[in-house]
């Protein structure tokens, strides 16, 4: 393997695994303040993608306004329907067994897919890359995409937002506190129910912005949200189980991984996120960055 | 909570009426020209997932173990029917068969793995298993025809459509007596136990893990033959079979139907099955709308009725028991 190929895999690879990240960390944060493993994550991710679809038509733009206005409008969108659906729905379940809230969230993956097939149908689609960001930027002298070296500067971004969110600010110490200690922030006088709506809807944003990414990285279809999903969990768990730094090393592995394997093994390096999955459950179940629980 | 599963004398009599009106039912159905042919498979169809949920309910009713992952061995049983019939000429008495046992062996290689872990962490490392699984067959062009699947797998001429669905009946009839024996068994009651207390169930010597697994393993091929017995109906075996929704089927099925009950998983099953072919005749688009249909259903289910149809029953007719 020549080093341009190597640093062009790695670019890649490493792009897929901020996208991943972004999508994922939601996805942790949730975990670790609700206690609820959201299967309806990945339908939410999806509605993102595709409401960025609807509107990048109307605002017919490949422009990087237009773009950015994408980045801007659609994931508060997401989060006011993740408010809707904490409020309505999870908020009923926090106290009932795993197996119930799972069912939850499932019973939304079959009504929200559904949904968006019957509002935006089967067909794959996609967003436009506005022009700044569809050619490539030369970096040591080799052609790279700069879609990808966008994502690549974003996803560190959100990163280090939500690593100053969750350790610097006010906020981020009260939901670190609701993880650990929900009882004990409630009776300080903060409205922890409140906290865990908050939460859910930045989770939610997450996935939106995540959406919104990859609506402009790759075709979109129906299947996105399941596949997602899954990939999610592959992270989340070789990370740790409500753990955002343990998601960041997830998603690099397994993009930069399925990258890296699909050289040798063709297709079947699609298998390598279940196996590492699968692997880490059984010699460290609560995965690099987490705790045991009791 | 009510572990009642021997029936009262009522119980008897109407589950030989059930078994009587069943066992005519396609003579009736035959009668009727096209759509009775087509009724005769829905209902073939009804008997083998109602299998299916049983088996599920085995672990996740009884035992209490959340698995994401019981469409694996489900797939393994079709996929074991499907390939000894198509490739190596096997006759379909010696292929079904086949299919809970392969099942069982590799629901002992997963199992293994998986009563190690409890709660959450097991249900995730089923999915993973299963996924894994699903992934090896959809790739595996050469061996298992990838996402084109399995068709044409030889029906023996006796089978006919009647004839099929007897045979269906009768092994969903042995299955279910077996089943319930097992339930009823000490081997069920401790399974129980580890239900309701893990941790008193390891104080009184209980080796909880080779319980698990054993019960794992009876599921799996239960599932496994069920998963044969599909891939006759429909003469096809498909990577479908293995992918992770197919495994919420039944999970959903216990729920509808109410997990704690031996029947009531298989009612619930084909309560979920008539509900979407009634849709589909009552008006074609309607199948369009089914997830959204059973999302809606399985929310109200969730929130209102976490006991299923058996617990709603027992609730009205039965007020003082609890």
């Amino acid at each position: 393997m020549t080093w341009q190929l190597f640093v062009f895999m790695m670019i890649n690879g490493l792009s897929q695994g901020m996208l991943l990240f972004i999508i994922a960390s939601g996805l942790s944060l949730v975990f670790g303040v609700l206690r609820v493993i959201n299967f309806a994550h990945g339908s939410i991710y999806m509605i993102g993608a595709f409401l960025a679809y609807s509107l990048s038509t109307i605002l017919s733009g490949q422009s990087l306004i237009g773009f950015l206005i994408l980045l801007m409008v659609v994931p508060p969108v997401i989060a006011i329907l993740g408010l809707a659906l904490e409020v309505t729905l999870f908020r009923r379940v926090y106290r009932e067994e795993h197996l119930l809230q799972l069912l939850l969230t499932y019973a939304l993956v079959l009504i929200l897919d559904d949904l968006v097939r019957v509002i935006w149908g089967g067909e794959p689609r996609s967003v436009a890359r506005p022009e700044l960001l569809a050619g490539s930027v030369d970096i040591f002298g080799m052609a790279l995409p700069s879609y990808n070296v966008f994502i690549l500067v974003v996803g560190p971004m959100i990163a280090i937002g939500l690593w100053l969110l969750l350790y610097r600010t006010r906020t981020g110490n009260i939901i670190r506190a609701a993880v650990s200690f929900p009882d004990t922030l409630g009776a300080l006088g903060v409205n922890v129910s409140w906290v865990m709506t908050s939460t859910f809807m930045l989770g939610c944003w997450l996935a939106g912005f995540g959406g919104v990414l990859t609506a402009g990285l790759s075709n979109i279809d129906l299947g996105i949200g399941m596949q997602t999903i899954i990939e999610c969990f592959a992270v989340v768990v070789i990370g740790g189980l409500g753990s955002v730094g343990g998601a960041l090393l997830g998603s690099l592995i397994i993009g930069t991984g399925l990258t890296f394997f699909q050289l040798p093994f063709g297709r079947w390096a699609l298998v390598f996120p279940y196996a590492l999955m699968a692997l880490v459950l059984i010699i460290r179940p609560w995965g690099f960055f987490g705790k045991p629980e009791r | 909570m009510n572990d009642q599963t021997y029936p009262s004398r009522s119980g008897w009599i109407a589950g030989i009426i059930v078994t009587v009106i069943l066992f005519v039912l396609p003579v009736f159905l035959g009668n009727l020209g096209k759509t009775g042919e087509y009724w005769i498979w829905v209902s073939t169809e009804m008997i083998i997932m109602a299998l299916f949920a049983m088996s599920l309910n085995l672990i996740l009713g009884f035992g209490g173990m959340v698995s994401f992952g019981h469409a694996a061995f489900f797939g393994v049983g079709a996929y074991t029917v499907a390939l000894l019939m198509k490739k190596a000429d096997f006759p379909l008495y010696l292929a079904l068969p086949a299919a809970p046992m392969v099942a069982a062996v590799t629901a002992a290689f997963i199992g293994w793995f998986c009563v190690r872990l409890s709660g959450l962490y097991f249900s995730i490392l089923t999915l993973a298993f299963g996924q894994l699984l699903f992934m090896i067959v959809f790739q595996w062009y050469t061996f298992t025809g990838g996402d084109d699947g399995l068709h044409g797998v030889p029906r023996p001429e006796i089978l006919g459509p009647i004839n099929y669905y007897w045979l269906c009946l009768i092994i969903f009839m042995v299955c279910f007596l077996v089943i319930r024996m097992i339930v009823n068994s000490s081997f069920g009651l401790t399974i129980k136990t580890i239900r309701e207390n893990l941790d008193r169930a390891k104080f009184v010597g209980i080796n909880v893990r080779r319980y698990q697994l054993l019960n794992f393993v009876i599921a799996g091929a239960f599932a496994g033959l069920s998963g044969g017995m599909l891939c006759e109906l429909n003469r096809f075996a498909q990577t479908e079979f293995l992918h992770w929704s197919k495994s919420a089927e039944p999970i959903l099925a216990s729920l509808v139907g109410g997990m704690y009950s031996l029947a009531g998983p298989a009612i619930g099953s084909s309560v979920l099955i008539f509900l979407k072919i009634f849709l589909q005749q009552v008006h074609r688009s309607m199948v369009e709308i089914w997830a959204i249909f059973l999302g809606v259903l399985l929310l109200i289910v969730v929130l209102f009725a976490p006991q299923g149809l058996v617990g709603l029953y027992q609730n009205i007719f039965h007020k003082s028991r609890s």
